[in-house]
């Protein structure tokens, strides 16, 4: 048969169309695999807009939210050498964290997100806290959330009676004693560190994100640390009477061996009242007190 | 009667509606392995996951179905060599309604039991603090078929409304996006932050509250993911609403549909 002057043009403009086609989806592809990652949480509606258009299905539109910024912040912590590098926008995630929770206030994921972020790494205990409030309102079976509460009063807001009220709420809720006696060390010095590694093994239990295990991993390496020279720091003031004046101090008397390393990339220094402290303030993000 | 029920709902098998539904269904497959990616609630993720999907296969059912059934035969012209059988219109309408209706309950089981499948084994897989409380998850997905017959009667209204396929596809959406909104618009205009609000605009607002299908008291997804205690008021008033609703809404159709004219 021969081949008509359709088909012939068919011929010509289908391979075109196809290589064109191949060009195109792989330079979509790269595209959209180096977007930058602040762009990727993108906007989103307000969340009375969304109450409306979710119709039933709020549950699911709060769902797909946190999903949304856990990749976007397992992708951050994945893009990182070695760790997370990469200036995160907090704002955005916070921002969605807020809609995730105004759409379902049951969500657990976003309270427990809020909780491993916001105060750590942004300096938000406040606002976790709030976030954290709201929820009890909700989940009131759920004794992680006073849980969590107490911490950041304690621990960032030194807000002692109210940590030690959601202590209270956490240990009925549980039916373990185990919260007021963590309350209870708070109050001591060398205890706070010790509190924060439990704190963290509790909130690492379970946590099956590996970009969140890594981060929490992460921290509790760095009060291990932390731990390790407050030790030797007690060791040289019942010793020598006085505070260590710096670290060489602790390694020259043979109390630390070598100088302990801050897995967040900064330098062990002590302040003047003896605590210890970092350069990086704990976080990738820098010291910023 | 019973004859054309079954003939409608045989005409809807025959038409493949099941196997578009299959296609779809599939996603449900999917749902334990997209469940696993939350930090804390897999078991809540799941079904969250597989209600709103079968709710959202539901909702396009109820909109295909419900608002073409009655234009299809029409546009196709069997209405009139139907209707000139000894029957009266009122009864070739209930029946459509009923045979619709009939293949929503028939989709639902097979689906709902795809749904329950999946969460058990999400639950199984990483098991949840709070026990799955099935006898939640089955009253949710009852309230669903309950708030989509009401949804299909008011697409068969549109379709005896206009002859045209726009009215009842659109007007449907509209309605099941207004019934899902009238309470939460109900509520703000009668919390403090509306004080401003003129009160034609709140007895507006009332007046449309009462006379618009209320979907929210059908969702009753928060009470099966989380498990949170339903009380038989929560499930026997949106019983009996659905039942005097639809009942209204079929009778104002039939009203409407036995006076309009076919040419």
């Amino acid at each position: 048969m021969k081949p008509t002057a359709g088909m012939r043009k068919l011929y010509i403009v289908l391979p075109l169309l196809v290589a064109s086609y191949l060009v195109v989806v792989f330079a979509l592809a790269d595209y959209m695999k180096n977007k930058p990652l602040l762009e990727k949480l993108g906007y989103i509606p307000s969340v009375a807009t969304m109450r409306v258009l979710a119709a039933d299905h709020k549950q699911f539109v709060a769902s797909t939210l946190m999903l949304k910024v856990l990749m976007y912040y397992g992708s951050l912590v994945d893009k990182g050498p070695d760790n997370l590098h990469v200036p995160a926008d907090y704002p955005a995630m916070s921002r969605s964290i807020d809609a995730t929770l105004k759409l379902d206030p049951y969500n657990q994921d976003g309270y427990y997100f809020a909780q491993a972020i916001l105060p750590w790494d942004v300096g938000k205990a406040e606002i976790a806290n709030g976030f954290l409030e709201y929820g009890m309102n909700y989940r009131t079976w759920d004794w992680t959330l006073p849980f969590y509460a107490g911490f950041n009063y304690a621990y960032f807001l030194k807000d002692y009676a109210n940590a030690a009220r959601l202590y209270r709420r956490a240990a009925e809720i549980s039916g373990n004693n185990m919260f007021m006696s963590l309350a209870g060390r708070y109050m001591q010095r060398s205890g706070k560190t010790e509190m924060a590694i439990a704190y963290l093994d509790m909130m690492a239990k379970g946590a099956r994100q590996e970009s969140l295990k890594k981060t929490l991993g992460t921290r509790r390496d760095a009060f291990l640390q932390v731990l390790k020279i407050e030790k030797a720091r007690d060791a040289y003031q019942q010793k020598n009477g006085k505070l260590p004046a710096t670290l060489d101090d602790l390694v020259h008397a043979g109390l630390l061996r070598g100088m302990p390393r801050d897995p967040y990339g900064g330098k062990f220094f002590l302040r003047s009242d003896g605590s210890v402290s970092s350069t990086s303030g704990f976080s990738f993000v820098g010291d910023k007190k | 009667m019973i004859n054309i029920v079954a003939i409608n709902l045989l005409a809807i098998i025959r038409d493949r509606v099941f196997h578009g539904i299959l296609v779809v269904a599939t996603l449900f497959l999917f749902i334990p392995s997209v469940s696993s990616l939350s930090m804390r609630q897999v078991t809540e993720l799941s079904i969250t996951l597989s209600l709103s999907l079968l709710s959202f296969i539901l909702l396009l059912l109820s909109i295909s179905l419900g608002a073409t059934s009655l234009w299809k035969d029409i546009e196709r012209r069997y209405t009139y060599s139907v209707l000139s059988l000894p029957l009266n219109r009122s009864a070739f309408l209930v029946g459509k309604f009923a045979a619709v209706t009939l293949f929503l309950v028939l989709a639902t089981l097979v689906m709902g039991g795809a749904a329950c499948l999946m969460v058990w084994i999400s639950s199984g897989i990483y098991p949840s603090e709070r026990p799955v409380v099935w006898v939640n998850l089955i009253a949710c997905i009852g309230a669903d078929v309950l708030k989509y017959t009401m949804l299909i009667a008011y697409a068969f209204l549109f379709s005896t409304l206009s002859t045209s396929f726009f009215l009842p596809i659109f007007g449907t959406i509209s309605v099941y996006l207004a019934g899902n909104a009238t309470q939460q618009a109900y509520d703000y205009v009668h919390s403090a932050a509306a004080k401003t609000l003129s009160p034609v605009v709140k007895q507006a607002a009332s007046f449309l509250y009462y006379l618009l299908p209320n979907f929210s008291a059908f969702d009753l997804k928060v009470n099966a993911i989380y498990g949170i205690p339903l009380s038989p008021q929560a499930v026997l008033l949106p019983v009996v609403y659905c039942c005097i609703y639809t009942a209204l809404l079929i009778l104002a159709a039939t009203a409407i549909f036995s006076r309009s004219e076919m040419k």
